[in-house]
């Protein structure tokens, strides 16, 4: 007591460097605790001086820090034990040492893969016990009426934990999480709004982590829990966690662009769009632009389609548009990491306070951002996510009775790449279902990459998902309003393209398959198109397209012909993709001498499309289909493909989550909140 | 009110009166026991009530003064000398159609007399042959009731006699109730009547709550005898709390502590509760530290809370844990009232009604809760507002919208069921994956996984059971259970015997095309198209069945036995008390007509006036208006009706005809009596059967919109209307002449019931409709006191033709067309 007396009295200066002294004493070995039973709770009551400690650990070598291994451990026990206590300001002391100590350790880990974080954190004897013991200090603090900054403190530690190692399977902590689930807290903290502000999304970046911790081998309560979770209001509030930040993310892309409802409005802010992105050069893309803000939004793309991809009531949120972003705004720390700080978001919030928010929306946005560019690595995978995020979403019902639902329509303003063949021209986008939306989406992607560097896996996750939607129409004979000729001439775009550069394709795609893929589109419009046509004229101007674009499914046939004769690698893919040709060809075949005559009786040379429609409608009946079995059959999406990708994402995402490192500040000044908070109290 | 309530039952009107009888006719005791036994009014109310017995009783210079409200005998209509009752003699043994009708004659003491003689052969004339069943009416000489005058002034005790045996008759009934409260000064009296209340059924009373609302704010001294009654219902029902704090707060004045503020204050205080039960105290302590245990009100109102209807009572049956009990309630209705007034800041109509789903969705996150929509008279609690079966209405500035509530019909304090999430949709037809026979597809490096694939493909149907193979593979790394195997199997048979028809399916181009034009065929013409820009269109035109079906299939909770749907609009920016005062007038002119057995046909709706600005509106099931008719189809009224009925001559188009016919009939008096404006198309609806019904009653008697007096005719009466009832010189027209015709008599000879009401609602010029000074008197004036039948049915025929045409009304409806696209 006494010495406490005396240290409140002294200057400011001799307390901080008291702190220090206590810091270089403890690293150099000393037992500090001998002459001073209670030592610990003086030292919690001292406020730690982080930089201090970790320039001290930094100090050490790898040796001298094995033989430390014990105090540190002592000190790891302390810092757990005062985690209990109802003394706040010891708490949080206690809770910055930890997170300091931890965090240091790790990037003592990244540097030398020899220190084994737990052996020197907490040791071999008890880890169980002491691990236990933290994360049910944890699981109170987060589920008690604590303060918030609190919270956000405990939050942050256990990130600090689950993104200590860049593959998460490799960090040793993260099992004592296993062992002791932090699930249900977690999840509460999405609930309510107030506590979702704050915390939600550190909550949902978390369990991002957490669901991708050895997802084969180990038994993960994250990926069960979370594929179990029913409770409405928590995956409401994980969906708007993610809408806001990947509104966020569209918003600063967009710009202006959204929200400007009245024509003359509307137009004037396309036109200053238009000034501020589309006549960019082309190495300033925004896509560029929108990396300014990066960093959190791939982890919560990651989240997005752990949820889409484990849990089916998840779906019902999907189409959830809630106004509770906009009656009462995230505000924007709580909702992005707090390095960010976008120009102009609350003028954007402001415009966009109209419409709604909705977690489909603001993907298929989102995902039109991301698809528009497929240059780097990143990006690729980053589009790969969204596309089999996407794939999942179009084989839950329920996600597809919604994206179908002809009451439920939305105005969704797609990003679209200026190209050299078309300018963009200001329209308002019209109001239709969702999936119609997304069909403008994957034509959007399909007619925007047939590059010399060909994505050509996205492109086979594209039309998986396409696959996906026409499969859901033919059988629930949904017919959306929508005019299908777009589509298809994508689709025979991507086969002209495939067509036109098969040698330099072949070596990294296999084209035929995926032109299998594009022809099965075509037999599904040609022999189930009465399911899910909106009209007969649609299935007319089918077959005018077919007819006008002949020259396309020749080649095709031909090239098909060519490598199947050979003893060429592709034979048999080759001879299917001829194959399935046959109604297509059948077609052409039967349609063009008819057209022919007619144009020759009537001496033209120059039809118009409704003459030719005319002569069409009129020869449908001579003509015999091959019905082909499981045309719009697919498999069932599995994860396993697509490991590699999510791991890396997941590692990319822990490693930009530690690298913009706002944890100790952020957690600093919660500590100085709570302070106050306290002392106020007091 | 009585009246209105034999309305239905006129077959059985005797066995009605009969039943009625020991409670209405008997004497004070007996109707006091029986509401001391019902109710169990606080003994302060039991003791005013003797006091005002006294008090009436005092002037009365006979042995009559009761010492408890047993003691009184059957002593007044027993001494009364027959001659003496202001009732036709045969009326006390009488069960015959002429007693019932008799009292709003008798109460009818303002009434310029016409002669007995015209009078009794109005109503032989009539045309009904009801009516000649009946004896004439009374003459004037017999019925001879006090006036307002007279009852204030003087004070013989004969008159009070007099009165006391009216206000004791079977006969008196609550709308003269309210009349007299409305007209008489004397304390004593005002006391009598304010105690009369307790004897009235609570329907019969609450009709006039409006009344009784404004006569509390407005009348100083009514207000004080009045109080032991409202405070009484009070105690008993929230829902009547609350509907009582909110004509309080419309009607209220601006007066800051008037007594009615006072009062609404200290009911929405929750400081008149039910008295708490034996124990109390010991139960109250229970329940707070219950409070302190869960966390409770303190989410109340916070919609992000998924708990903001919910104020921790957790009492069961009968509360006692001092809980708010309006709380709730008041919070739902501010949710949804707060709704519409953000709504009115979003430019246009798809937008708007974008934003509605998403609010209601948040609202919708904190049901099932114990709150009840105040429209639906059941009691009940709200499970589900499904977001997206809502929509906005066509409203320029403003922005009403119409949302259709699940709710539970329940009797007592059952539990809510918990929130659950929407059932899966109905699979389409055949699972999606692809099966494993047609190799052709099969993708080479994956044998093995296809395998997996047709597992999965068994339980593809059942949309929630969570075969993630990820998990499944994870967890138990199983090997196919037997039963799976054999399900394998299964599948590979299905698929080797499709397999063996593959090669020999084709099919015609023909065909495909053909199947596709006759699935798309034109879609009946009488459905409507989803408009984007008209979204409340297609919310709208689906039959009030089909929807059912559809929400109750969609919903969780729709297996339950007590589940409802009921719809409900909520207007914020206008004022709907005159759309209160209009329906309640709509409902007093029903109920006459029904008695004069007039084919008149009304759809009046309920109103809830929340303040003076918000409130909410039962939606007319079934109908379009006839500006969405003409948008939609672009066909005229009648190609509409032969369209959902059927052709001319066909037994649907009659029927619906006929329906059209007497709904517009009535509306077109009815217009005329109240002076209905702003009659543009889209204020008009049609109904499913045919029926005419006219909403938006904001525009009535003196104020017309922007007051422009456009529309000079006396109702709506176009071509297109008559070209429904087969032109003008056709039956159906002159059946239309005679409705309005014989619905005129029955109204003048009741025209003190409505007359009463709009005087009574003039007091404090909160209605500007009523501000006019002349409005009163010109209503008086449009039922046509001094008018012979004759002269009523040149009346008739004039207004018709006037009407009919009438250039104003071509012109209002091209007015709305240019300013409000209104077709």
């Amino acid at each position: 007591m006494a010495t406490r007396k005396r240290s409140g009295s002294g200057s400011k200066r001799h307390l901080k460097e008291k702190v220090v002294q206590i810091y270089e004493s403890f690293f150099r070995g000393e037992d500090l605790t001998t002459d001073n039973p209670t030592f610990w709770d003086e030292f919690f009551l001292l406020k730690p001086k982080i930089p201090q400690l970790e320039a001290e650990i930094h100090k050490l070598s790898v040796e001298q820090l094995l033989n430390m291994k014990e105090s540190i451990n002592l000190l790891v026990t302390q810092c757990i034990e005062m985690l209990g206590q109802e003394h706040h300001i010891r708490l949080v002391y206690a809770l910055q040492t930890l997170s300091a100590l931890i965090i240091t350790m790790y990037q003592r880990v990244i540097q030398d893969s020899n220190l084994n974080v737990k052996v020197v954190l907490i040791g071999t004897e008890n880890a169980d016990t002491k691990m236990q013991k933290l994360f049910e200090h944890c699981s109170t603090i987060l589920s008690g009426d604590v303060p918030d900054s609190l919270k956000s403190m405990v939050i942050k530690l256990l990130l600090v934990i689950a993104t200590g190692m860049d593959n998460i399977d490799d960090n040793p902590l993260v099992e004592y999480l296993m062992l002791n689930s932090l699930f249900e807290p977690l999840i509460q903290l999405l609930c309510t709004s107030t506590e979702r502000q704050q915390h939600g999304y550190d909550v949902v970046m978390l369990l991002m982590f957490l669901v991708n911790y050895k997802k084969e081998e180990s038994a993960n309560p994250y990926i069960v829990k979370l594929s179990i979770l029913d409770d409405e209001l928590a995956l409401n509030g994980y969906g708007q966690v993610i809408t806001a930040a990947l509104n966020d993310f569209v918003m600063s892309t967009f710009g202006g662009m959204q929200g400007g409802s009245g024509g003359g409005g509307w137009l004037s802010s396309l036109t200053s769009m238009v000034g501020g992105i589309f006549l960019t050069s082309d190495d300033t893309q925004p896509v560029v632009r929108g990396q300014r803000n990066s960093g959190g939004e791939e982890g919560m793309l990651l989240a997005l389609y752990e949820a889409a991809h484990l849990n089916r009531n998840f779906m019902t949120t999907l189409a959830h548009s809630s106004a509770a972003a906009s009656s009462a705004p995230p505000s924007p720390p709580a909702t992005l990491p707090p390095h960010q700080n976008p120009p102009n978001l609350s003028q954007i919030q402001a415009l966009d306070n109209e419409q709604p928010t909705n977690l489909l929306v603001t993907f298929f946005q989102y995902c039109s951002i991301v698809m528009a560019d497929t240059r780097s690595e990143a990006s690729i995978n980053k589009c790969s996510l969204c596309f089999i995020t996407l794939t999942c979403i179009v084989e839950e019902q329920f996600a597809n009775s919604i994206m179908h639902d002809q009451n439920l329509t939305f105005k969704v303003q797609l990003y679209r790449l200026p190209m050299r063949h078309r300018k963009i021209v200001p329209e308002e986008p019209p109001s239709q279902p969702l999936a119609s939306t997304l069909i403008d989406l994957l034509v959007e992607f399909t007619m925007c990459h047939l590059l010399k560097k060909f994505p050509g896996d996205l492109y086979s996750l594209c039309l998986g998902v396409l696959v996906r939607l026409l499969s859901y129409q033919k059988r629930a004979r949904v017919r959306l309003a929508r005019d299908w000729r777009p589509l298809w001439a994508a689709l025979i775009a991507l086969l002209k393209f495939l067509v036109a550069n098969d040698t330099a394709l072949l070596r990294r795609h296999n084209i035929f398959q995926m032109a299998q893929q594009v022809v099965n589109i075509f037999n599904i419009f040609i022999t189930f198109g009465d399911t899910f046509l909106p009209t007969p004229a649609s299935y007319d101007q089918l077959y005018y397209e077919l007819i006008r674009m002949h020259q396309v499914f020749d080649n095709l046939f031909y090239m098909a012909l060519r490598y199947s004769t050979g003893d060429g690698e592709f034979k048999a893919e080759a001879l299917r993709l001829a194959n399935c040709l046959v109604n297509v060809r059948a077609i052409i075949q039967h349609f063009t001498p008819k057209i022919d005559s007619w144009l020759a009786l009537q001496n033209l040379s120059t039809p118009t499309e409704d003459q030719i429609l005319e002569v069409v409608r009129k020869n449908y009946d001579s003509l015999i289909l091959k019905l082909q079995e499981g045309l719009e059959g697919y498999e069932r999406y599995s994860e396993r493909r697509h490991r590699e990708l999510v791991a890396r994402e997941a590692r990319a995402a822990a490693a930009a989550a530690r690298a913009h490192g706002p944890r100790l500040h952020a957690a600093a000044s919660a500590a100085a909140c709570a302070l106050s908070h306290y002392s106020a109290i007091a | 009110m009585s009246m209105l309530e034999d309305v239905p039952v006129h077959g059985s009107r005797s066995e009605v009166r009969g039943a009625k009888a020991p409670t209405h006719q008997r004497n004070l005791s007996l109707d006091f026991r029986h509401v001391t036994g019902a109710g169990g009014p606080p003994a302060g109310c039991g003791h005013q009530r003797n006091r005002s017995l006294d008090s009436v009783l005092q002037r009365i210079p006979e042995d009559m003064t009761p010492t408890s409200p047993e003691g009184a005998p059957l002593r007044i209509p027993i001494e009364v000398p027959a001659p003496r009752l202001a009732l036709p003699p045969e009326v006390p043994a009488g069960s015959d159609d002429s007693g019932i009708h008799t009292p709003p004659d008798g109460a009818d003491e303002e009434r310029p007399q016409p002669p007995a003689a015209a009078r009794s052969r109005e109503s032989l004339d009539s045309g009904n042959p009801e009516d000649t069943e009946r004896p004439p009416d009374p003459p004037d000489t017999i019925v001879d009731p006090p006036t307002k005058s007279e009852v204030s002034a003087a004070d013989t005790s004969k008159n009070k006699d007099f009165l006391l045996r009216l206000f004791e008759s079977k006969l008196f009934d609550m709308s003269m109730a309210i009349s007299y409260l409305f007209n008489s000064k004397e304390p004593g009296v005002q006391t009598y009547l304010a105690n009369k209340l307790f004897s009235f059924p609570h329907d019969d009373v609450d009709f006039y709550l409006p009344q009784l609302a404004t006569m509390y704010i407005e009348m100083g001294d009514v207000a004080d005898v009045l109080r032991p009654y409202l405070v009484h219902r009070c105690k008993q029902s929230a829902e009547f709390s609350l509907r009582l704090a909110w004509l309080l707060t419309a009607f209220g004045g601006d007066a800051k502590r008037s007594k009615a503020t006072k009062l609404r204050d200290s009911i929405l205080a929750e400081e008149i509760r039910p008295a708490a039960r034996r124990g109390h105290h010991r139960s109250q302590s229970d329940a707070s530290a219950l409070r302190l245990a869960t966390p409770t009100a303190r989410h109340l109102g916070d919609l992000a809370s998924g708990r903001a209807f919910d104020n921790g009572c957790l009492c069961g049956e009968q509360c006692s844990c001092g809980a708010p009990r309006l709380a709730p309630q008041t919070q739902f209705l501010s949710s949804l009232t707060n709704i519409g007034r953000r709504l009115a800041g979003v430019a246009d109509k798809e937008r708007r009604n974008g934003r509605l789903r998403a609010e209601l969705a948040t609202l919708d996150l904190n049901l099932p809760a114990r709150v009840w929509l105040p429209l639906h008279q059941r009691p009940h609690y709200v499970l589900r507002i499904p977001p997206h079966a809502a929509a906005v209405l066509n409203s320029k500035d403003k922005a009403p919208y119409i949302m259709y509530v699940e709710v539970l019909e329940t009797d007592g304090h059952e539990p809510l069921p918990p929130r659950l999430l929407p059932p899966a949709p109905p699979a389409p037809h055949s699972p999606p994956i692809r099966h494993t026979k047609s190799e052709e597809n099969l993708v080479p490096e994956w044998p093995v996984w296809s395998l997996y694939s047709a597992l999965d493909d068994v339980d593809a149907g059942d949309c929630w059971s969570h075969d993630d193979e990820e998990l499944s593979t994870q967890y138990a790394n199983r090997a196919p259970a037997p039963d799976s195997l054999s399900q394998v199997s299964a599948i590979s048979a299905l698929s080797t015997s499709s397999c063996g028809s593959r090669e020999s399916v084709a099919v015609g181009a023909g065909e495909v095309r053909r199947r596709l034009a006759d699935a798309t065929a034109a879609p009946p013409p009488n459905a409507f198209k989803h408009d984007p820009a008209d979204p409340s269109a297609t919310a709208l035109k689906e039959s009030w069945e089909s929807k059912l079906a559809r929400m109750r299939s969609s919903s969780p909770y729709g297996a339950l036995a007590g589940w409802r749907l009921l719809g409900c609009i909520v207007k914020v920016g206008d004022d709907l008390r005159q759309e209160m005062l209009a329906a309640q007038l709509l409902r007093r002119l029903q109920a006459v007509w029904a008695q004069e057995r007039v084919p008149l046909k009304l759809h009046p709706y309920e109103i809830l006036c929340l303040d003076k600005e918000c409130g909410l509106i039962q939606p007319v099931l079934n109908s379009v208006s006839l500006h969405q008719i003409k948008k939609q189809s672009g066909k005229t009224l009648r190609a509409w009706l032969e369209l959902e009925h059927g052709p001319p001559n066909s037994e649907g188009f009659l029927r619906a005809q006929n329906n059209f016919v007497e709904s517009a009939a009535a509306y077109a008096l009815t217009s005329y009596l109240l002076q209905l404006k702003d009659r543009h198309n889209g204020n008009i609806l049609l109904d499913s059967a045919g029926h005419i019904i006219h909403i938006d009653f904001g525009f009535i008697f003196s104020i017309s919109p922007k007051n422009l007096g456009f529309e000079s005719s006396p109702f709506k009466l176009t071509q297109e209307f008559v070209e429904v009832m087969d032109g003008e010189q056709s039956d159906m027209f002159q059946y239309f002449k005679i409705l309005i015709l014989r619905g005129l008599i029955a109204a003048r000879k009741h025209c003190d019931q409505i007359i009463h009401i709009v005087e009574l609602m003039r007091m404090g010029g909160q209605l500007s409709c009523l501000r006019s000074s002349s409005a009163v008197s010109s209503l008086r004036a449009r039922f046509h006191p001094g008018r012979t039948e004759p002269q009523l049915q040149t009346l008739v025929d004039r207004l018709v033709r006037d009407a009919l045409h009438s250039l104003s009304t071509r012109l209002y409806d091209n007015y709305q067309y240019y300013t409000n696209g209104i077709l």
